[in-house]
């Protein structure tokens, strides 16, 4: 396991997880060895790492974990479900997969099952393709010790949306869900992410998901987090694009502790759309890092990227947005965009774009904005009677309105804009 | 109903009014006029709560109540509305939404229910029509896109929405055209009654032949110098503001 070229704190982190996972090791071992390799010399990040500049991870890295499979929990599903939505559920508890509590499909269209019901060439197609997934320590990590994983293939155009409910409770656990999302040829498919945490206390959830969106198929994934104290998370989604494919990945964060999500497109097919939409509210001293990639690898694409959050109390927001537009990469617009509201002194907000492009006849611009709220606009609506309160509660909601607005599920669009407070 | 004495005010430590004496009483029109920068928007904003603007003299009585003690919305809900210069966008707050909650919060402090939606458009419907306002823009942004004359039109549909008990318009007429302007004085006059009182704070006397004042003012200098009747505003008009300079200069 241990290696000379690592230090002995990341050995230590690394094999105190190695000894308590024993009982969950499988028949799945030939497919974490991608990630026990790349963890023999990966580091904890650290600051003076570029990629992890904004974000310190030795509250995670300072405590020794364990998993813990709960197999009959407590949960309340009807917190997470959408008001007049009908959708199929997973749920995974401390990121183990809850067959009793899921409700799965019964058709042709979509097939979801757990690493263990898949064949191993399923499994070895998809699992930890995209290298992305063993490149920083945290992914390599969930590459070689996850708990347990879920793979979703829509064959067609599923009837209803997925919802994936992640659920956590304990003290000092590691969660390390595993999912791998496929649309094959002309699929169409949204997954609906929503998390839960219960009576948690130092823990660490550490997921992540790999998309690959077939030809001409369309796959959208809405990450909703909305957490209660006492849990750290690394929230990491690979996606790879065929040709005339669409991938849009929705980010919306209310509440987390310390919250860092990766989100990576990989767009290897001509004519195909890249989304990829967030809003965030850190508040007190939330910490909430957004961090993506869209890599043009072929001609003719289009991606748009707007990310937009209000920073309050003595929070940290941080958006780092990376688009390439490779040397044959030709005739691709990509737009990325952050805006921020600082509502406080105290505030903090981190905010690089940045775009690198090796073609030529390409369009794509990119920008970041962070400032206050508008005073002016503020006395406008005082001067017509609302409070002070209300009136910056609803410029709040126009700020960030502009990306829940992106939804394409009404029903979900409603509970997003409820949880911002702006129905 | 409102009653201002020797009211001072600066900003940034440069003081705009210099002791503003002024006495409006229910179901009057007052007009104040002025050459630019003799601070007739300092005072209506100064009036509508802007904290930008330090108070360091005076008194305001408002309806027998201390204004000066209330905040924006305070004094808005109480009853003073200000028809802004420069009526501000601000996208992705729709009109309706905001109105509405302008006048469900007004409601809730006085202990009132709150408007039925039912009641709410049928009032929107009314008073849109008094200032010929397009309902379709009622459903945008506020002000977001709207010309020049949308945005002095919806100033005027929101006082008849909110119906206030002093209207104070800082130059509602500057930039309109002549079929525009004809439009918000109709508005304005059809909103006037018995128990209500109207600041109209003009530049140009032309205002005033649709919007008749009971009483002109001359502000110069962060003072009202001069006050007289409509005549006054008419003499303005034919020899500009050179004359009043030299009295109060000399």
């Amino acid at each position: 396991m241990s290696s000379t070229l690592t230090t002995n704190k990341t050995q230590d982190f690394v094999s105190n997880i190695a000894e308590n996972k024993l009982s969950l090791w499988n028949e799945l071992t030939a497919i974490r060895e991608s990630g026990l390799k790349a963890l023999s010399h990966l580091e904890f990040p650290t600051t003076r790492d570029e990629y992890w500049k904004y974000s310190r991870t030795t509250k995670i890295t300072k405590n020794e974990y364990q998993f813990k499979p709960i197999p009959t929990p407590s949960i309340n599903l009807s917190q997470v479900r959408i008001a007049g939505l009908d959708t199929y559920e997973i749920v995974m508890v401390n990121g183990f997969f809850n067959e009793e509590l899921s409700s799965l499909p019964k058709n042709d269209v979509l097939e979801i099952k757990s690493f263990e019901e898949c064949t191993t060439e399923e499994l070895t197609s998809y699992f930890s393709k995209n290298l992305d997934t063993i490149s920083n320590f945290f992914s390599a990590l969930n590459t070689a010790y996850f708990s347990e994983g879920i793979m979703i293939i829509a064959k067609g155009v599923s009837d209803k949306p997925v919802h994936l409910i992640q659920y956590s409770e304990g003290d000092k656990v590691i969660s390390q869900p595993r999912n791998l999302f496929v649309t094959q040829k002309n699929a169409e498919l949204s997954i609906i992410k929503s998390s839960m945490n219960h009576n948690t206390f130092n823990f660490f959830y550490n997921s992540v998901n790999e998309f690959f969106i077939g030809e001409n198929s369309h796959l959208h994934y809405y990450n909703l987090q909305n957490y209660n104290q006492g849990i750290q998370v690394i929230s990491t989604n690979v996606a790879t694009q065929e040709k005339n494919s669409t991938f849009s990945a929705y980010n919306y964060t209310l509440n987390g502790d310390w919250i860092r999500n990766n989100t990576n497109v990989f767009v290897k097919g001509e004519h195909c759309e890249s989304n990829l939409y967030g809003a965030y509210q850190p508040k007190e001293k939330q910490h909430i890092d957004n961090h993506t990639i869209i890599d043009h690898i072929m001609p003719n694409c289009e991606s748009n990227e707007h990310y937009k959050g209000t920073v309050t109390d003595k929070a940290t927001g941080v958006f780092n947005g990376k688009v390439f537009v490779r040397k044959d990469a030709q005739k691709i617009n990509a737009f990325q965009s952050n805006n921020n509201i600082l509502l406080s002194n105290d505030a903090t907000m981190n905010s690089k774009p940045e775009l690198e492009i090796y073609a030529d006849d390409v369009k794509c611009s990119h920008g970041s904005t962070s400032g206050q709220l508008d005073e002016e606009a503020v006395f406008y609506l005082q001067s017509r009677g609302l409070s002070k309160d209300s009136a910056t509660a609803l410029l709040i909601g126009a700020f960030l309105g502009e990306v829940v607005e992106k939804i394409r599920i009404p029903e979900l669009k409603e509970k997003v804009l409820e949880m911002y407070g702006m129905e | 109903m409102i009653s201002i004495k020797n009211l001072h005010a600066s900003i940034d430590g440069k003081e705009i009014l210099k002791g503003i004496n002024l006495e409006v009483k229910a179901g009057e029109v007052h007009a104040i006029m002025g050459p630019n920068g003799s601070g007739k928007s300092t005072l209506s904003s100064v009036l509508a709560g802007n904290e930008d603007y330090e108070i360091t003299e005076g008194s305001v009585d408002f309806l027998g109540e201390d204004l000066l003690e209330f905040s924006t919305e305070e004094r808005a809900r109480m009853g003073i509305f200000l028809a802004f210069q420069y009526p501000i966008e601000i996208p992705g707050v729709s009109n309706m939404n905001f109105l509405r909650t302008a006048i469900n919060e007004t409601r809730e402090s006085r202990g009132e229910e709150s408007i039925a939606a039912k009641e709410f458009l049928a009032m929107v419907k009314e008073k849109s029509a008094l200032v010929e306002l397009d309902q379709s823009l009622l459903k945008r942004y506020v002000n977001e896109g709207f010309s020049g004359g949308e945005k002095k039109r919806n100033e005027i549909f929101q006082m008849a929405m909110l119906e206030p008990k002093l209207a104070i318009l800082d130059e509602t007429d500057s930039g309109l055209d002549i079929d525009a302007l004809k439009i918000v004085s109709h508005g304005v006059n059809t909103l006037k009654n018995k128990d209500n009182a109207t600041v109209v704070i003009t530049h140009y006397q032309r205002l005033l032949d649709y919007i008749v004042p009971d009483f002109v003012h001359v502000l110069y200098k962060g003072k009202i110098v001069k006050s007289g009747t409509k005549e006054l505003a008419l003499e303005l008009e034919e020899k500009g503001y050179d004359w009043i300079k030299e009295e109060v200069n000399a």
